[in-house]
């Protein structure tokens, strides 16, 4: 996913982490849902290559996934409240 | 415990302010059937409910509403950003403003500030259950109301078409939780006892059985 733009692949995320909330609620009450079990799996593998591809090339989302040596990164822009991703 | 993620579940990106839509979305953010509301009823509610799946619901829904209202408090704040003191007065923005100049604070389109009151936390499954049922009805409702309001200015009404959708979707999974729940207690009187509270069922031979249940 690393040639996508940072717009392109900040949606990505944006994308895969919805379908896991989807599929999360749904696997609450009926946790014995293989079909579901497998989608999760599925998403969740994709969503991890978009977070770790986007950490690394643009910043990071999680404040456990800051990569500062002389300069605590977190505080740089964006904020998801103030529009467009900075891209 | 919560871990911050640097973004919305939808995103939002507004290109024009408009104070006067920003009043009304606000209820979303701390009026009656608001956000707020809606993750504080369930992140309450969690604690004393006894099923697993219903508890592993009421967390999990409650987390996404969090992230709800930061959606709304985005519309409300990129609404609202650069406002001169023309538009201030001319939108009725005045009111708010003398208040809380620019910042969000939670409040329903009425003026009335957030509080507590506007959910229940009962300690029943059942009466928790239905209530949640209801609060994503109204919330759907409100969502319906600010759609007509904002259908003109697609970059409002997007996301809040989302959250509409959010809440039929956990309308069928509080549905869901309410069949778990009564398929564990006695069909015949699903209120013969309170599953959060009484330890064991009231002995269905009371005054024979000398269990004193």
């Amino acid at each position: 996913m690393k040639r996508m733009s940072q717009k392109e692949l900040f949606s990505m995320i944006n994308q895969f982490s919805f379908m896991l909330d989807e599929i999360v609620l749904f696997l609450d009450t009926h946790p014995d849902c293989q079909e579901a079990i497998d989608a999760y799996n599925h998403y969740k593998h994709l969503r991890c290559e978009a977070v770790s591809d986007y950490t690394e090339m643009y910043g990071p989302i999680s404040k456990y996934d800051v990569n500062a040596s002389n300069y605590w990164d977190w505080v740089n822009k964006p904020w998801p409240w103030e529009g467009e991703c900075g891209c | 415990m919560w871990v911050y993620e640097k973004r919305l579940q939808c995103p939002v990106n507004i290109k024009e302010t408009n104070a006067k839509l920003a009043q009304a979305i606000i209820s979303q953010f701390g009026g009656p059937d608001g956000e707020l509301a809606a993750s504080m009823r369930y992140l309450s509610q969690r604690y004393s409910m006894p099923y697993k799946e219903a508890m592993a619901t009421l967390n999990d829904i409650g987390t996404e509403e969090l992230g709800h209202l930061e959606i709304i408090g985005a519309i409300v704040y990129q609404l609202t950003k650069d406002l001169s003191m023309e538009e201030i007065k001319s939108s009725g923005f005045d009111k708010y403003y003398v208040d809380h100049t620019l910042g969000l604070w939670p409040q329903a389109a009425g003026g009335i500030p957030f509080n507590a009151c506007e959910f229940q936390s009962k300690g029943d499954p059942i009466t928790d259950l239905y209530e949640d049922l209801a609060a994503e009805q109204k919330a759907r409702s409100t969502y319906d109301n600010l759609i007509r309001l904002t259908k003109d200015y697609p970059d409002v009404c997007e996301p809040l078409k989302f959250l509409r959708e959010r809440e039929v979707v956990h309308f069928q999974r509080f549905g869901e939780c309410l069949r778990l729940v009564t398929d564990r207690l006695d069909e015949k009187n699903f209120y013969a006892f309170n599953p959060a509270f009484d330890r064991v069922a009231p002995c269905v031979d009371k005054g024979k059985c000398n269990c004193n249940k």
